[in-house]
């Protein structure tokens, strides 16, 4: 911790430091088929020295707008209606274009979402960064490229030299995202606008992102405005929130108070699942059942040696997808199912319901084998399990009505009439928290939220008793991530359902799982409770993820204390696997037997399973 | 970057959509009537040949004399040609025949190919693939010259003429609607519909297929503005449909010899007639297609 | 890498262009076309009529005449595997003579018009693309939509009136050059080059005099697709997320614009090269209007003699061609854009 930090968490006089930026009454304006539309209506703002602003609202609130406007660039045909915006005491948007240019890059960098996209694809890195450094400072090719090596350096990039001549399609993300911020920090802004600059991200990626651009900013003394829709990164990395709610600033303090005392209704809307964990923080919801009965019970799901492979066109390889995955589902209970992408986590779901071909291993749903039976037998088990997919959107048939889509379930597995199908369906969106006359319009045009819980009710119209739900809140909002997170608890209680809950968001997980399995490279590395994952992982890899994870708590920010168990390096490719323990590479308490040895999956004292000898072994304690 | 603001590219001049709908039903009412309403029979030579047609100036003087009857004959608006034929009466006969073999090449190629590309996107196995080879290879030739030489050496007659085009066209509607197929049947709502119990058969047809052929639908239009220029090709180079039938390319091309001497008329009519009919098509195509993607 | 690339795609195309030969041969052998009576007449004796047949091999069973076509039977001359395009059945030349006569003007014609074309539209296509929507871009898009979609043997003709006969400012559509002009000795074929070479600057512009009309009817078509497509692109560069970023990063509004060009100017390649093969093709309606006697004429010629030779040479030159073209323009593509790989 250095004395700045310290001093930045105290700090009283935060409103008497120097303005960087200060922004009144933003409007922009998009001329479209349809009348005028404005994303940004009255965006009001203040930025200080060495502060970390950060600045939340759902999907088409204007955050990136306005992080663009801030720049004094609007993506066409839009334009800038009204407003001010002071940086260096000057009004940007009343100086000329090239006053302006002259600005950006230099006293205010930017780094976005998708930051492949926004890198030219046809130049190499080192160019671009280079391009940008000589368009704010007098220098040559040579020292341009020079700077460009050494930003690359200082934003983590291991090889620099090598780098600079990758082209962004040869850049992983996070990669391409360090790149950009390189680029971004290349001429010492006083101010960097981040807009989401992890979506896209894993959690252990992120984190290292996050790290590396707090402690480069630490540096170079620039104040930062962070944009995202994850209140973790907000929690943990930024002093103070503004709230964005239909283009307007809604609400503006610092970020313990925020968390603390959230005014506005859209404020305490995205903080609701927030506070619900908060309190539920001393009970974990509780498995029905402790783990020593569990062996001898009948479970509702079995998965035992499940193994896919995905073979490689043109090649005789394979990606090994899944490998060997032991799972049981009990009655009523919700199973997690974490992990980063490419851990094969969503695979095992698909496979579950036969939507994806198992290369070997057995499924059996009450005790029947349903991995080998024919696709005609199957059907008959379609109606008891059933799965709702990630991009709610997607998963309607964009041509259908909602009375079709509700109607199709109905069609196959009941043998109701006309009428009672129409009133089954009405049922069905009550029971999902909407509105019963919507049976005759088009998805299209529903928010997300809405459109995921319409997936739900149709999962739900042939009385499943089991729901695979993969990634069902990755697209949502925050304030429609917690509404539907609540609605599958509720449904839960009511309808006795057991879910597969895959996800990567660490807060939902807590909060609607009795037991947690996380998956690394196809492995299941450890299985256990909600209270066992949560509060004392044991795998190294358990471990790490949760230590990435950013807790929507300002009360424990990341930035004061720093987790020393980071895995360091890349995720291997699951084509050329290692041939011992797969983590063995990235693990801080690696020996030579883990790097000989394959891991199996043992069961601890406690319970709980993990793949990983050193912990079996009682070498690796778990951290207090 | 993130949340992208939707903007649609303006509307493009939705007057250009009206023209589009004006032409092409302009010329399917034509292609309906319009033998019944030419004052002088396409095919049998009046007798007056090379006769210009009437000054801009004259023609409110003489339409107001042939409807009152004051002619002893319909004037020839558009003159005659040098064996005598009435212009106008054959430009708007000819949509019978330009727009009955595009409209049925069409629509043929369009049958076979959204059914073919559908099978070739939704299975996919080693027939599938070979079919596409050779739809690889039909596609390959040179358009133009391939249609001469079916419709020349099969024989110069509407069917063939159809068939040919429709044989030319069919790969290019196999590749558009496999290609949407094989974006469509990742989408989420297959895989929902699969997982709903749904048979692989009925998942294609009542999900996949609907989506999926909104592209092949859209060229249509564009299609059959080529068909119409393909078919006044052929007749052009003498590989087409035969005289004396109404035809625009016939009619251009036997007016071709007179051009150089000025005498204008025999070909520009016909071609007029062709360039608008074909420019109707793409205008309707493009505006289906903007507003398919927005 | 590269030259294992060029290799594989020549290798490739050799494949396909002998499935094509393949498929033409049988093709215009199952149609109902009877060549023999076109050469002797309708009404002439059976011996006649048997003897020309014999004469055509076409009364040997149809694998012989593939065969005999490829040039795998023994003692029977060369064929296509030995690079005979074989004889002509009206002229008695071998077609390949002909063909390289033919050739060299479509070549010519089409090169000066994409040349032209592409002078002419790209810029207007970019000026189009940036204010989007504008007064500009909606008369470019009618334009571009109109041209693309007309029938170019109506608007040679058309030209033909108005430049010719009404204003006499071209000549008239009768060939390259007017029979009393001598030609110049061939070395090349084609007829610019070759004028310049012998120094008959005269013979040059009497050419190129010749050329203006069918190579203006040609551009006016090619501008359609081309301003259509360049605008696209550009539109789609000018709205990429990296122009955005080039912008916010604060670059000079020139790099910014050579960072769009760059980006909409690879996929254009594309299609540049699909229309090169399609006008190869379609060039067929220009020639006829002017009697160019390129291989457009050629093919027509071919076509209505059925003479089956020709025919299947023609298909498989065009052919070969647009697969060169192809492969050229992939190869720049790759230059341009990184993300192509072999």
């Amino acid at each position: 911790m250095t004395a700045e930090t310290v001093l930045r968490a105290v700090a009283p006089d935060a409103e008497t430091r120097a303005e960087v930026l200060r922004v009144e009454g933003l409007r922009v304006t998009y001329r479209t088929e349809d009348g005028d539309v404005s994303p940004l209506t009255n965006f009001s703002l203040t930025i200080r020295e060495h502060e970390v602003v950060g600045l939340v609202g759902d999907a088409g609130s204007g955050k990136s707008t306005a992080a663009l406007a801030l720049m004094g660039v609007v993506r066409p045909p839009g334009r800038i209606a009204s407003g001010e915006v002071y940086f260096g005491g000057e009004d940007l948007l009343k100086k000329d274009e090239d006053e302006v240019r002259q600005l950006r890059g230099k006293d205010i960098g930017i780094i976005v979402q998708n930051p492949r996209g926004a890198l030219n694809p046809m130049l190499r890195v080192g160019t671009q960064i280079g391009n940008v450094y000589r368009a704010h400072n007098q220098v040559g090719r040579g020292d341009a490229a020079a700077r460009a090596v050494d930003m690359l350096r200082k934003v983590g990039i291991n090889d620099p030299e090598r780098r600079v001549a990758a082209y962004a399609h040869e850049l992983s993300g996070g990669m391409a995202q360090r790149a950009l911020i390189a680029m971004a920090l290349s001429s010492n802004p006083r101010l960097l606008i981040a807009d989401e600059p992890t979506s896209g991200l894993d959690v252990t990626i992120q984190a290292q992102f996050l790290d590396e651009m707090w402690d480069t900013v630490q540096e170079t003394g620039s104040a930062i405005l962070l944009i995202t829709q994850d209140l973790g990164i907000i929690a943990n990395y930024c002093d103070r929130v503004a709230v964005l709610h239909d283009g307007e600033i809604v609400e503006d303090k610092p970020v313990r108070e925020f968390f603390a005392n959230p005014e506005h209704a859209y404020s305490q809307s995205i903080m609701a699942l927030q506070r619900e964990v908060a309190s539920d923080r001393t009970e974990a919801r509780q498995s029905m059942h402790s783990e020593a009965e569990v062996t001898t019970e009948a479970h509702l799901v079995d998965i035992a040696k499940l193994t896919k492979n995905f073979p490689i066109r043109g090649s005789d390889k394979v990606v090994q997808a899944v490998q060997s995955v032991d799972l049981e589902i009990r009655e009523g209970e919700t199973l997690g199912l974490v992990g980063e992408s490419g851990s094969g986590k969503t695979t095992v779901g698909r496979c579950l319901l036969r939507l994806e071909e198992p290369t070997s291993g057995a499924i059996s749903y009450r005790g029947e084998d349903i991995s080998g039976i024919s696709k005609r037998d199957l059907r008959s088990f379609r109606s008891r399990m059933q799965i709702v997919f990630q991009d709610p959107f997607d998963s309607l048939n964009p041509r259908w009505t909602v009375g079709r889509v509700l109607r199709e379930p109905l069609d196959l597995h009941t043998t109701l009439s006309r009428a009672e199908k129409v009133a089954r369906s009405r049922e069905l969106l009550e029971m999902v928290g909407l509105s019963p006359d919507i049976l005759d319009r088009k998805p299209k045009g529903m928010g997300a939220g809405a459109m995921q819980r319409l997936n739900i009710a149709r999962a739900l119209a042939s009385n499943p008793e089991f729901i695979v739900l993969d990634e069902p809140t990755s697209v949502l909002s925050p304030s429609a991530i917690s509404e539907l997170i609540t609605l599958l608890r509720r449904l839960q209680d009511e309808l006795g359902l057991s879910y597969l809950f895959i996800s990567h968001d660490l807060t939902t997980v807590k909060y609607l799982c009795h037991r947690v399995a996380v998956m690394y490279l196809g492995q299941v590395v450890e299985v256990g409770t909600v209270d066992q994952i949560f509060n004392s992982p044991r795998h190294p890899y358990a471990l790490a993820l949760l230590s990435s994870h950013l807790f929507p708590d300002p009360a424990h920010r990341r930035v004061d204390h720093r987790e020393p168990d980071a895995l360091s390096g890349e995720i291997p490719s699951p084509v050329d696997l290692p041939v011992g323990c797969y983590l063995a590479g990235r693990c801080p308490h690696a020996t030579d037997r883990c790097r000989a040895e394959p891991q199996v999956l043992e069961r601890l004292a406690d319970g709980r399973m993990s793949r990983c000898w050193r912990v079996s072994a009682g070498e690796l304690e778990a951290a207090p | 970057m993130a949340e992208t603001v939707q903007i649609h590219e303006e509307r493009r001049t939705d007057w250009l959509f009206w023209v589009g709908v004006t032409i092409v039903s302009l010329v399917t009412f034509l292609a309906a009537f319009g033998p019944s309403i030419a004052p002088y029979d396409p095919t049998l030579a009046t007798g007056r040949v090379a006769v210009p047609p009437p000054g801009l100036s004259e023609w409110p003087g003489l339409f107001w004399a042939s409807l009152s009857g004051q002619l002893d004959r319909p004037p020839h608006w558009f003159g005659t040609d040098a064996t005598g034929f009435d212009i106008f009466s054959r430009v708007i006969s000819a949509p019978r025949v330009d727009l009955t073999i595009a409209l049925a090449a069409n629509g043929l190629s369009l049958v076979l190919g959204v059914f073919l590309g559908l099978i070739a996107g939704y299975f996919r196995n080693i027939f599938t693939e070979g079919m596409m080879r050779v739809s690889d290879v039909l596609q390959s030739f040179p358009v133009f010259i391939s249609a001469m030489i079916l419709v020349a050496l099969a024989g110069r007659s509407t069917v063939n003429i159809v068939i040919a085009l429709a044989l030319l066209y069919t790969p290019i509607y196999i590749r558009l609607t496999r290609s949407e197929v094989l974006s469509q049947r990742v989408r989420g709502y297959v895989e929902a519909a699969r997982a709903l119990g749904n048979p692989e058969i009925v998942v294609a047809l009542r999900h996949v297929l609907p989506n999926s052929l909104a592209p092949a639908l859209i060229q249509s239009s564009v299609t059959i503005g080529f068909a119409i220029l393909l078919t006044a090709g052929l007749s052009f180079v003498g590989a087409g449909v035969r005289p004396p039938a109404p035809e625009w390319g016939l009619m251009i091309s036997s007016g071709a010899n007179q051009i150089i001497l000025g005498e204008w008329w025999p070909s520009v009519f016909p071609g007029v007639a062709i360039s608008l009919t074909v420019f109707g098509f793409a205008v309707l195509g493009n505006a289906l297609e903007r507003r398919y993607d927005g | 890498m590269l030259t294992r690339y060029v290799f594989r795609r020549v290798a490739i195309g050799l494949i396909q262009l002998f499935g094509l030969v393949i498929a033409v041969f049988f093709l215009i052998r199952l149609l109902p076309a009877d060549p023999v009576s076109r050469f002797v007449g309708l009404n002439s004796s059976e011996e006649a009529y048997a003897q020309a047949e014999r004469n055509l091999g076409l009364d040997r069973p149809i694998m012989t005449q593939l065969g005999h076509y490829l040039g795998v039977l023994p003692g029977e001359g060369e064929g296509l595997l030995q690079g005979s395009l074989g004889t002509s059945w009206v002229t008695g030349t071998a077609v390949s003579t002909e063909i390289a006569q033919a050739l060299p003007v479509t070549l010519e014609l089409l090169t000066l018009a994409f040349f032209f074309a592409l002078v002419l539209s790209v810029p207007i296509g970019m000026l189009a693309a940036i204010r989007p929507g504008g007064a500009a871009d909606k008369g470019v898009f009618v334009y571009s939509l109109f041209a693309g979609s007309q029938p170019e043997f109506w608007w040679g003709l058309l030209f033909v009136y108005l430049f010719f006969f009404t204003w006499g400012v071209a000549p008239a559509p009768l060939g390259i050059l007017s029979p009393l002009t001598s030609a110049p000795p061939d070395v090349t074929g084609f007829v610019l080059i070759d004028s310049l070479l012998a120094g008959r600057p005269d013979v040059f512009l009497e050419a190129a005099h010749h050329y203006m009309l069918p190579v203006a009817t040609m551009v006016f078509i090619l501008s359609g697709p081309i301003i259509k497509m360049v605008r696209q692109n550009m539109v789609r560069a000018l709205g990429s997320d990296f122009v955005l970023y080039a912008r916010c990063a604060g670059l000079p509004k020139w790099r910014v614009a050579l960072y769009a060009l760059r980006a909409a100017m690879a996929p254009s390649m594309t299609l540049i090269g699909i229309l090169y093969g399609f006008m190869l093709g379609g060039a067929v309606l220009i020639e006829s209007v002017f009697s160019l006697g390129g291989l457009g004429q050629y093919a027509i010629r071919s076509i209505l003699a059925f003479d089956y030779p020709a025919i299947q040479g023609v298909i498989l030159v065009i052919t070969a061609i647009s697969l060169l073209v192809y492969l050229a323009l992939d190869l720049i593509h790759a230059v341009i854009d990184p993300r192509v790989t072999f």
